[in-house]
């Protein structure tokens, strides 16, 4: 029985994937302890490096400000779910509940990004590089989804290796960030 | 409100129609505070609409998020236009980090110390001064 209870418990997060469930107020004083909360589990839970627990940190402020400010009216809620696959990858998902100002389908909000992710797009206002230039930029997937009973899911994930390198290269890739070149 | 200063102080510089202020940001530029620290260096800007050198010191700054580097943007496009200029200085990692993804170094040096920040923001005081008067010799002050 305890070693059964020994194997179980050494076998999350080792092997099996990890889901944490946060629900916020739509209030951005929130959001600050959202980030502190990121930086803690990528330190402590995940392989990624220091320099990712800082990018994973602005990748949930930007989702979660984006979900406050168009999706969730105020006196709502914005979820924010972590889900850690070990040695492979993190998913972060943002739901609203599309109560708020802007009223987008995930198919507006994907063509918004992809027209500001483009090269030659100049961005004149205060806003809207959150999404195109740091959300899509640090993650491999990045991908919006209408919810059934209204609101959009945006989710993100990063795997630990580059998947484009994984087949050709991936005896290089030693460390989850850069590239070890042998 | 996420815990954040903006602490201005006038750099001398001895050149008659030139503004050059040191812009000290402490602790994390967020959702919750940025429009209203904003004001203090749009303030800076309007009474100063020509020939501002800002060196924003970034030392004590923690984490800025996008809208904030849409203000450092905004700002950026205002003061050039005054024929002004803006540096960085001592930009933690993960700051570093932000504005090189969204390609704001490419429109402002970033220095790692305070002196090659203030030294290059002097340097192009001088060069303005030598424009503006050529027949003068210049006198700039370190701070």
């Amino acid at each position: 029985m305890e070693q059964e209870q020994a194997k179980q418990s050494t076998s999350i997060g080792e092997t099996q994937p990890i889901r944490i469930t946060i629900t916020l107020p739509t209030n951005a004083y929130f959001i600050s302890g959202i980030r502190d909360f990121t930086l803690g589990l990528i330190r402590n839970m995940t392989e990624f490096s220091e320099q990712w627990a800082f990018r994973f940190q602005s990748v949930v402020d930007e989702l979660c400000n984006n979900a406050i400010e168009h999706g969730s009216a105020p006196g709502k809620d914005i979820k924010i779910t972590f889900i850690n696959n070990p040695h492979e990858s993190i998913e972060i998902i943002v739901e609203d509940t599309g109560t708020g100002k802007v009223k987008l389908s995930a198919k507006e909000l994907q063509a918004i990004v992809n027209e500001r992710r483009n090269p030659g797009y100049v961005h004149i206002g205060i806003r809207g590089r959150g999404l195109s230039k740091i959300v899509a930029e640090w993650t491999d997937e990045l991908v919006f989804t209408d919810l059934p009973g209204g609101g959009i899911q945006a989710r993100i994930k990063k795997y630990l290796q580059d998947p484009r390198l994984k087949n050709e290269m991936s005896q290089y890739l030693e460390s989850p960030t850069h590239l070890v070149l042998q | 409100m996420t815990q954040a200063n903006i602490i201005v102080e006038d750099i001398p510089a001895t050149v008659q129609g030139i503004s050059a202020k040191l812009i000290r940001i402490q602790g994390q530029l967020d959702e919750s505070n940025v429009d209203e620290k904003a004001k203090i260096i749009y303030q800076v800007i309007e009474q100063n609409p020509k020939n501002l050198y800002l060196l924003f010191d970034f030392e004590q700054l923690e984490y800025m998020n996008s809208k904030s580097i849409g203000y450092l943007t905004d700002w950026y496009g205002k003061i050039a236009e005054g024929q002004g200029k803006i540096v960085i200085a001592k930009p933690k990692s993960n700051i570093l980090d932000i504005l090189q993804v969204v390609g704001l170094t490419q429109l402002i040096n970033c220095y790692q110390t305070l002196d090659e920040a203030k030294f290059s923001l002097l340097q192009d005081v001088v060069e303005k001064n030598n424009t503006l008067a050529p027949n003068v010799t210049s006198s700039v002050q370190q701070a």
